[in-house]
This record gives structure tokens, sequence and C-alpha cells, in this order.
């Protein structure tokens, strides 16, 4: 076995790993926590794709913005509460269990019924020198698929305001209980 | 790693140098931050072992390790061992990929002067030091104290808040140089300050070709904002002595208590080491580019390979003298400026330093469209 593919095994079973802890995992802190490092194993991946602007972008967004908010609210929360009233009943873990499983089989089943159609291309890695390559990845964001990206946008600012608008609805901080 | 045994051997022995550099400086600086707070404060500081009290540092660290070994009982064990690990790590990374002096050329192989090449530096460092809130989460949450959590808490939102204006203020300087690798900034960076803007070419001779002359604001934006990124006076907010006792690592002693204190040193020098290299031209020497530099050497030796390496040893000593400075800049101010409030705090990153950043990009970005249409 090659380098790279033993690299390639290595990352892929820790992210793996990683996420299926996530889901069977009863601590909600811990969950949280293997999602921070099966992100960290998607980037690293990227990485070895060739694709180091991706993996940057992979950590700065999704482990170190993202998954630090989930962890600093999850610790807010009276955790003993949680883990009794989600993760210790049979029939609620086999259901979580058994949502995860129906997700990640409609993922698999969607890519591979999209690809069966295609010819297979065994494309080389990009160069090292990725500057090239960013350049390509922005011009093809702003030209090509620009109407995507910022429905995206639209999306996410669509989300911010909806999240202040519920929390106003309730009273916000000042709420009366 | 490299391509025979000799490069593979280089190049381990650089990662583990460059991990040492950072932990040693940490003790150097703990004692020049002694010695500068006591000369600020017009008190003598630690005078008394060794010579101008330098054997300090190596009391302190043997006291460290002697200290009991100790684990609150209401912590989360696992997460309390492991936050002071974590805690070391994302320092010690970025640092590593960041060019501390120009290449070594010796025969065939290269060396750059720094633990590993990224192509995409920038990104690299800015990704890696994003983690670092994980560390003082865990240590929060781990220690099972409600002042341990409330800290950790001020803290990671700090730190989050304000790596927005961070990265924003590095878009600038990145729209400037048209790259995210350290090498093609700092070599853009060498010589007296020359452009074109608008079909004209300006030369002002007088002053090097350095980054904070097209960024001043980005340049002030980046500094202030990397004094809260690694938690230090005026932005200490958690530590807060009065409120908090001593913030998210308030349960740990002893040695667990150094690595915390090696992270935090360790994003000083990091954030020192990104000023210096976007805003001061990084390793290079100011006027002199290092095609010039490396030829006034080679008239003194004549062996290319001895030619190579002393260059390298002086951008190495030139870059030293600019952390320096930086580190001493982050040293006086924490001893010469009071805290922030909190509601303070969270105005000037979103409702002060956020707008101003957007609008150097944005001014950036016209003035770029403008000077070369």
């Amino acid at each position: 076995m090659s380098m790279d593919s033993f690299l390639f095994w290595f990352l892929a079973f820790i992210t793996i790993a990683s996420a299926v802890t996530v889901v069977t995992i009863t601590n909600p802190i811990y969950s949280a926590l293997a999602l921070a490092m099966t992100m960290v194993g998607v980037s690293a991946i990227f990485v070895t794709l060739g694709a180091y602007f991706l993996a940057g972008v992979q950590l700065i967004v999704y482990a170190g913005a993202v998954t630090v908010l989930f962890v600093m609210v999850l610790m807010l929360f009276d955790l003993k509460h949680e883990l009794s009233a989600f993760s210790r009943g049979q029939i609620s873990g086999t259901i979580k269990v058994a949502t995860a499983a129906a997700l990640a089989g409609l993922l698999i089943g969607a890519i591979v019924w999209t690809v069966s159609g295609f010819e297979r291309v065994v494309s080389k890695p990009a160069a090292p020198d990725s500057a090239d390559g960013m350049r390509e990845l922005s011009h093809a964001l702003f030209t090509k698929y620009v109407f995507g990206f910022e429905v995206l946008g639209i999306l996410l600012l669509i989300i911010a305001v909806g999240v202040v608008a519920l929390a106003r609805a309730k009273g916000g901080t000042h709420a009366q209980r | 790693m490299g391509n025979d045994a000799v490069e593979i051997a280089i190049n381990t022995i650089k990662l583990v140098v460059c991990f040492l550099l950072i932990v040693q400086a940490v003790p150097v600086l703990v004692w020049l931050e002694r010695r500068g707070s006591a000369f600020i404060q017009n008190r003598f500081g630690p005078n008394r072992i060794g010579p101008l009290g330098l054997m300090q540092l190596l009391a302190d660290a043997v006291k460290f390790l002697h200290k009991e070994e100790f684990a609150p009982a209401k912590a989360v064990k696992f997460l309390y061992y492991a936050a002071p690990v974590v805690a070391l790590v994302p320092a010690t990374l970025a640092f590593a990929a960041i060019p501390l002096g120009a290449p070594v050329h010796w025969d065939q192989y290269v060396f750059p002067l720094q633990g590993y090449e990224v192509s995409v530096g920038i990104v690299f460092v800015l990704a890696v030091s994003s983690l670092a809130a994980y560390a003082i989460l865990l240590a929060g949450w781990g220690s099972g104290n409600k002042y341990a959590l409330l800290g950790a808490l001020r803290a990671s939102a700090q730190v989050i808040s304000y790596e927005l204006a961070l990265g924003l203020a590095i878009v600038g300087i990145i729209m400037t140089y048209g790259t995210f690798n350290f090498g093609e900034m700092i070599h853009a960076q060498e010589g007296p300050l020359h452009f074109s803007f608008m079909g004209h070419e300006l030369v002002l001779g007088f002053l090097p070709n350095w980054g904070i002359f097209y960024q001043p604001l980005g340049a002030l934006i980046f500094f202030a904002a990397s004094f809260a990124e690694s938690n230090r006076l005026p932005f200490d907010l958690a530590e807060g002595e009065a409120e908090l006792v001593a913030g998210f690592h308030v349960e740990y002693g002893g040695f667990k208590m150094l690595l915390f204190f090696i992270g935090e040193y360790g994003h000083m020098i990091v954030a020192s080491a990104l000023m210096a290299t976007f805003f001061f031209g990084g390793y290079g020497l100011g006027f002199m580019t290092l095609a010039e530099l490396s030829a006034s050497v080679a008239t003194v030796v004549q062996d290319p390979n001895i030619v190579s390496l002393v260059t390298s040893l002086i951008t190495f000593a030139v870059f030293s003298v600019k952390l320096a400075v930086f580190l001493w800049i982050f040293i006086h101010v924490r001893w010469t400026l009071p805290r922030f409030r909190y509601d303070q705090l969270m105005d000037l990153g979103w409702k002060t330093m956020l707008p101003w950043a957007l609008f150097n990009t944005i001014l950036t970005a016209t003035l770029i469209y403008v000077g070369h249409l």
C-alpha cells in the first residue's frame, strides 16, 4: 500500500468513526466535539486531494466557527436532563440511529444514481501550487455559478432574520416565563 | 517530506526546532514581561537568581514540574486533561507555517526556513488558529466550575467575534499583493516604495516597500484584533480577576497551567510574526532586495552554499528583530492600558472594527480597480 492510499484510508477511518460517534454517543458535548473532529478529518482529506484553499475554508467556517457555537450553546444546558430525556431510551435511540442510517442511505443512493450515467474519468490531482486553481474557483463562483451562490447568501440572511424575529416574538432575553 | 535521507532528516529536524522555538521563547517572554512591567511601574522585578534574574525562569519551570498533580472532583477528567494539550497545538502549528528567513540553497537542495511550506499559508494559519477556541471551551466546561465556564464563554465569544475583524483586515493586503503565499508576499515587499497607479510609475525612495504604506487602516485593525485574539490586555476579559478569579484556567495548576501559558504566548508570537510578515516586509531587509543582499554577501565569501546560508541567517536575524519589536509592544500595551468593559469590547469588535475593515476592503478593491484601469 502506498503512502497516499494509507493516508486516505487512515483519514477516512478517522472521519467516519467520528461521524458515527456524533450519532451514537449519549453525551451531547462529546457529540459536538466528534462533529468538530469529523470536520477536521474532511479538511485533511481535502489536503490530500491538493485542495488547500477548500481545506482551510472548511476548517475556518465549520470547525472554527459553526461547531464552536454548537459547543458553546450546549455547555449552557443542563445536560443531565438532556441525557435522560433524549438518549437513554431504547426506542428514541433506535429512531436516532435509524434516521441517520436513512439519511446516509439517501445520500449514497443519490450519489450512485447521479454518477451512474457518467463516464468514469480519473483526473490527475491539482497542481501543488494552487494559486491558479483558486483563481479558477473564484472565477467560476462569481460568473458561472453566481446565481446559486447569491441565492445561498440570501437563504442565510433569511435564516438570520428569522431567528431574530422568532426570538423577538417570544420576548427575547427579557421573556416572562 | 523530501526525496532522499538528507532532505527528510533536515525537514524533520526543522519541525522539532520550530516547536522548540515557540516553547523556548515563552520563558524569555515571561522574564521580559516581568522585568518590563517592573520597569514601567518603577520596580525591580525578578533580579535575584542568576544574571539579571534570568535563572528565575529555570526555577519557575522546576517549581511547576514539582507541583502536586491534582484534578477537581467535579471535573470531566478526559476533557480536563485534554484541554492544555489542545491549547498548545494551534499556536505551534500556525507558527511552523510562517517563514522565518530566506530559503537556504545547499547544492541541489532547497530548505525553506520554516517548519513546512503551505502554498496558501495565510488560509492555513487562520484555519489552524481558529481552532484555539476549543481549548478554552474544553477547559472551562471540563473543570466543572462556574467561574471557569463563565470565563470560557467570555473568552470564546471574544475570540470568535474578533476573528471576523482580523480576517477582513487581512483581505485588503491579500488583494494588494494578490497572493495567499507568505513567500510571495514578502518578495513583493522588497526594495524602496514603488508602485504604478493609473499608468504612472511612482517611486518614493525614502520609504521601504512595506505593506503598512499600502494598508495603514488594515494594519491598525489587524494589530488591535490580534490583541483580542490572544486574550491580552486591554482585551483580557477572559481573566478579569475581580469578576472571575482567573477565567477558564482557574482549576488548573502546575504544568497544566504552564501549557495554557505557552499557548497564550504562542498566539502572541504568531500574531507578531503575522504583523511583521504582512505589513513590515517579513524577513526582508527593507530597502535592500534579497538578490542585492546575497550579492553583497558574495563579495566576502565565494562558496555559493555559504553565501546562501549567511544570507538566510541575516534575514532570520532581521525577522527576529521585527518579531521582538512587536512582542515588546504587546507587553508595553498590557502594562499601560486598563481593561475594557465587556459591552465595550463587543461594541468595538462588531460596531467599529468590522465596519472599518469592510470599508478598508471596499476601498482597496476600488483603488486597485481604478489604478489598473
